[in-house]
Parts: C-alpha cells; structure tokens; sequence
C-alpha cells in the first residue's frame, strides 16, 4: 500500500542528492581532473596559445632538464631560475613544516585545557586560516620593513639584530616562512584539537598516578597519540609548502625579490607559461613537481603512516 | 573607465545595429588576453603594448588594420608611433590609441630652499643638483625605479649608444660598447652610492626609489614632495592633478625636458595601440569602433579632453583644450625619441635586464660583474 509513495519519494530524493551532489562533481571535473590531465596531455607539446599544438615528445622535459643542469653547474639565478626555484622551495618545506605541525600539536594542547576564556583563544588561533594570504602578505610586508614594527620589537629582543627582511636575500625566504607558520598553524590546530578531544582521558590519569609531569605526558602520550594526524597535518603541510605561489608573489615581487631568494618553483611554472610563453615546458615542470611531491608524501606516509589505515 | 563607457554609448547610437560588450581587466592584462586566445574566447578589440606587439603580430593573433583603414586615416597618425605595430611583412596590426615620453619634473620649491633655480640639463647635472638638494634641504634629490631598463637607456643614448635592439644571439654585444658599459654602472651607482653608500656614512640619501620614502611609484613620491625630481611620463600628469590638487603645476613644479649627455638629448616614448583579434568574426564592425575611438573625435574625448596622455593623431595637439603641462613635454626638443622596443622578446627582455640592474643597484653582484651577468642573461633569452 505505502510501496508506490516511497519508491517514488527514493526516486525523487535520489534525483534530488544526484543534482546538489553533480554541482561539486562537474566543477572538480572541470577545474580538478580536467586541468590535470590536460597538464600532462600538454606537456608533451608545444604552443604558443594562439597558434595550433605541436607534437614534440619528450623536448620539454630535456628542456626542463637542460635548465636543471645549468643550475646545479653554477650559472646564476638570472639565466637558471628554474633551479633556484627548487632549491629555495625545498628549504622552505624543510623549514615550515616541521615548525607549523609542532606549533599546532601545543595551540591544540593549550587549547584543550579547562580554563576560562578558552574559546577566545581558539578563535584567535584560528582566526589566520580564514584570511586571504595575499592580503595576510601585504600586512607583514609592512611589519617586516626595515623601520617596521618586527625589527622594532627584535630592538628590545635582540638589540643589534636589525635584518632589512624583504630586501636582504639572507633573511627573505626566512620572512616568508614565518608568514606561513604563522597563517597555518592555526588551521591544523582544529585538526589536532579534535584529534586530542578523542584520546582517552584515562590514559592520562594513569600516568598521572604514576607520577608523569605535564611535559612527560605530552611527549609520551599526547604526542605519540595523535600520530596518525600528524601524519596527515605532515602531508598537506608538505603538500601546500611546495606548490607555495602567493607570499612569494606578493612578498618578493614577480622576479623572485632580492638574488632570487624568494623565488619558487611555482612561480617559475608561472613565468614559463605567461611570459616567456611556452606552456607546453611549464606544464613538464609541473610534472615535476607533481613528482616531487608525490614522492615524497608518499615515502612518508610508508614509513610513518602505519597508523592511518 | 566611465569615459569609455560613455563613447561607447555615443557609439552604439551612431551604429545600433553593433553591439558593445565591455570588459576590464584590471591586471596581468597580456597573461589574461592570451589565456583567453588558448580558450578561444579572445575578445575582438583589445590593448597591444609596443613590448607585446612582435609576440602577437609574429603569432598571426592581429588583423592587419590596413586591410580595413584608409591610407587617409592611417596617414593622420605620427609615423614613429606606428613603427611597433609594422610587421616583417610590413603591414600595420594596430593603430596607436595615444602615447606618452620621458620628461624630467621637478619641485620648485625644494630647488628654491636647496638655492637652486633652474632645472639640471646635463646627466651630470642632475647627479650634482640631486646632491646640493639632499644636502640643503634634507630630502633626496632624485627617485628612480631599482631596475627599469627602460629608464635608463636614454643615458646611454645621451652618450653616443645606438638604440638597444636584441633578436639573434649576439645581440648582447651591445653592452660591451664602451659608452653602454661606462653609463650602465653610473646610473647602477646613483643608487648604489646616492643611497647605500650615503646611509651608511649616515647621510641623508640623494638618490632613492619610490619604496624608500613608503611611496608607491615614482610619481606618488613627487607628489608627496619626498623627492625633488623624477623622470616619468605624461601619465603622471593627470595622477598628480586628481591626487594632489594643492600642489599646482606652475607654481610648485615644473616640467623639463630628459637631461642631455655630450652626444644627444633622448627621451623614450610609450604607447599602447588598439589591435582587432585575426579570428574575429566581425571585423567590419571591430574596425567600425577602432575608427570611432582613435578618430578625431574619439581622441579629442578620450585623450586631449581628459588630459590623460597624448594624442597620436597629428594636429590634435594644437587643440585649445589641450592641458597645458601636456604641451610643455611636446614642445622639448630631442635628438632620438625611442619608442619602447627592444626586439621580438622586449617584455621578457626588459623584465630580465631590470633584475639584473635591480641586483646590482642593492649591492648583491659587485659592478664588474653587471655587464657580464646582463649579456649571459640576454642571450639566455635570445638562445631560446
């Protein structure tokens, strides 16, 4: 008696979940799988986007290689910029990464206690991940300028110590990656904190009454806790460090600021593509980098990634 | 861009069987232009800056204008403004829409309080007075771009250069001339000595760029009156008229021509030319509002009018509404006026040699490493 409703109401609801779901599907497959195959399709042509595509092979890539090994023998940053690009994009993972996972395992372990007004620090925390980080780069180019307010506190901090942050190249990629830290943190603290939130608290009152301290606790139980989300915060951390664009963009300027120090690979993609015209070799360079990180996410996720699956 | 809007209302009166579809991009204008060629979707009218104009003429992405224009119409504009958009087979694939040069500007004021009260006319003089005024008043004299490769070729001109022009490998050779070398480091040391040097002697700087007293441009440091003098084009002119009203031209600034070297006196000019899209399917009617707006009329509007920059059509500059410091630029007298053009790859050409001046100029290569470290990097363009 009920059964011709509900099939007709399944339908119309399936219909109904078919069309709210297809709005994301269509543009991940415009915007996400599209773009990407068509980088790999392209990369093996050359084009000038007014004129049609030209077979080529392999060319890009010994092109892209051709760069690579002018780099590595030496030339300088003006004729190889494609490695300096690398280079300086590997020292900012190194750097960033590690320091942005550590800092937000503690705003996650501060922000779990039990005091009062914690819910304005964890908005204040957070806060950073909802800003446009071309904007959030504006703001500290003027707090990192030779007379701005950085070098001001560091007067009372570390007298003498008076880096011209943005036009130094010692100390650029260095400006750059405490904007990231700092505009990163606070979105994987939300992934910690509710990591944190799901370990026992019973754990805790065990060690406690085998006499661990607050920071023996956090090592040997917190830590080791929440490692399959470290994991995780490790992967998209390294995942967004390497692909990096904006700060470089607005912090070193589009030639990659002073010797080239805030240059990336991402941007010498861009370069390759829109001004010296040739896509075909700046989409073998994201394949590149695609490699690079896919590598590397994945030989990390080998060895420290047991805990996920 | 209400203006434009507004002719290109008139327009569609004058013709209302074509429709008008406008649309601004307000960066990475060249970058969007191309993305949207790769898409297909290129629009019909667009902006072709001389540096970009080889690229697109060379790729077969312009309609050859002269195919659609009288040699009436075409005769109306300065020859030399036509030149960039010529292609080897020596037809026309834009018509300049308007054009801009060098000139030297100065703040009569701070030349008053420094004791000074003409303008300088040599290169050296213009080292010498931007000293006497940061010394006298405690403001740097001059403001230049780090980099700006541009800015600097009319000293090299000024000293006996010919015009920079690279499209084959060896090309670079032109930085190992003796006058290129000799002015390319002194113009590397107005900043390297004028403010790097000064500063650290603890002295006030006499030559700075525009970052260096938090402005954003050359002509907001003048405006400003941070600076005593800058070498910028007609587009300030209208900048410095809606930005900063109080302080008038005449009275305490004045415009004078690019400084002179022992050769020539040379000052470059800039323009940008409305191209039609090759694959248009209308270029009757894509020339239609081409001819409309860099007209006559359209230009006497649009450019003499607003008083934005200079009319490319020949006799507009004698028309009553004309802006009298617009005038003025035109009236200096030159040996070379350079249009901006170095070859099929000026953009990246440009780009390439700024960072390497900009490099040079903040200290990070020594000077003897510049024309070494400039002519790998041309080449480097060059070779492919």
């Amino acid at each position: 008696m009920f059964s011709p409703f509900f099939e007709r109401a399944s339908v119309r609801e399936a219909l109904g979940a078919f069309a709210l779901i297809s709005v994301a599907v269509i543009f991940n497959l415009t915007f996400g799988y599209f773009s990407a195959f068509f980088a790999v399709y392209l990369s093996f042509f050359e084009w000038d986007y007014i004129g049609p595509m030209k077979f080529v092979g392999l060319k890009n890539y010994e092109l892209m290689l051709v760069d690579l090994f002018k780099g590595m023998s030496g030339a300088s940053y003006f004729v190889s910029p494609f490695y300096t690009g690398l280079k300086n994009i590997i020292l900012y993972t190194a750097i960033v990464v590690p320091i942005q996972t550590f800092l937000a395992i503690v705003l996650a372990a501060l922000a779990n206690q039990k005091i009062r007004g914690i819910q304005f620090f964890k908005v204040s925390y957070f806060l950073p991940a909802t800003t446009c980080p071309v904007i959030i780069s504006l703001i500290f180019i003027w707090l990192f300028m030779k007379k701005g307010f950085i070098n001001y506190a560091l007067g009372y901090v570390a007298p003498g110590f008076q880096p011209d942050w943005l036009n130094d190249r010692n100390y650029i990629l260095l400006a750059m990656s405490i904007v990231a830290i700092w505009g990163t943190s606070g979105h994987f603290f939300v992934s910690f904190l509710a990591a944190l939130q799901a370990i026992p608290r019973d754990i805790y009152e065990a060690a406690m009454l085998d006499g661990a301290g607050p920071i023996r606790r956090f090592f040997f139980i917190t830590i080791p806790m929440l490692k399959p989300m470290i994991t995780y915060v490790v992967v998209m951390g390294l995942i967004g460090a390497l692909q990096m664009f904006d700060l470089a963009w607005v912090m070193a300027g589009t030639g990659g600021g002073p010797g080239g120090s805030g240059y990336t690979l991402a941007m010498d993609i861009y370069n390759e593509a829109f001004t010296k015209l040739r896509p075909g070799i700046a989409a073998a360079k994201s394949m590149f980098l695609f490699v690079i990180i896919f590598v590397t996410t994945y030989v990390y996720q080998k060895k420290y990634g047991g805990g996920i699956r | 861009m209400k203006n434009y809007e507004k002719m290109i209302a008139k327009f569609e009166e004058k013709y209302p069987t074509i429709e008008v579809k406008y649309e601004v991009i307000t960066q990475m204008f060249h970058e969007n232009i191309l993305a949207s060629y790769g898409a297909g979707v290129a629009p019909d009218v667009f902006y072709v800056d001389t540096s970009w104009a080889p690229t697109f003429i060379e790729k077969g992405a312009l309609y050859p204008v002269d195919e659609l224009a009288s040699p009436e119409f075409i005769n109306q504009f300065y020859d030399f403004l036509l030149e960039p958009f010529r292609g080897k087979d020596g037809k026309l694939y834009g018509l300049p829409k308007d054009w801009s040069m060098l000139a030297l500007f100065w703040n009569k004021k701070l030349f008053a309080e420094a004791g000074l009260t003409s303008p300088p006319d040599t290169w050296d003089e213009l080292l010498e007075y931007a000293q006497i005024i940061a010394d006298k008043t405690g403001k740097p004299g001059l403001a230049i771009y780090l980099g700006g490769f541009n800015r600097y070729v009319p000293v090299a001109l000024g000293y006996g250069a010919p015009a920079p022009w690279f499209e084959k490998p060896g090309d670079e050779a032109w930085f190992d001339r003796p006058e290129v070398k000799e002015t390319l480091i002194w113009y590397i040391n107005l900043y390297r000595e004028g403010k790097i040097a000064r500063e650290n002697e603890g002295k006030t700087p006499y030559v700075v760029q525009p970052a260096d007293v938090g402005a954003g441009w050359l002509g907001d440091a003048f405006g400003k009156q941070e600076v005593a003098m800058v070498i910028s084009g007609n587009w300030m002119i209208p900048f410095l008229a809606d930005q900063f009203p109080d302080f008038k031209y005449g009275e305490d600034w004045d415009i004078a021509p690019v400084p002179k070297g022992p050769k020539a006196r040379a000052t470059m000019a800039y323009t940008v030319a409305l191209g039609i899209n090759a694959k248009t399917e209308h270029p009757e009617e894509a020339w239609k509002f081409v001819e409309f707006i860099l007209g006559r009329d359209g230009q006497h509007e649009l450019v003499v009018k607003m008083g934005h920059t200079l009319p490319s059509m020949k006799g507009l500059e004698e028309s009553p509404d004309m802006w009298p410091q617009h005038k003025k630029t035109l009236s200096f007298k030159y040996d070379k006026v350079l249009v901006f053009l170095w070859g099929p790859k000026s953009g990246e050409l440009e780009g390439k040699i700024s960072d390497v001046m900009a490099a040079a100029m903040r200290g990070e290569i020594s000077t003897d490493e510049v024309i070494p470290t400039v002519k790998e990097a041309v080449s480097a363009v060059l070779g492919g």
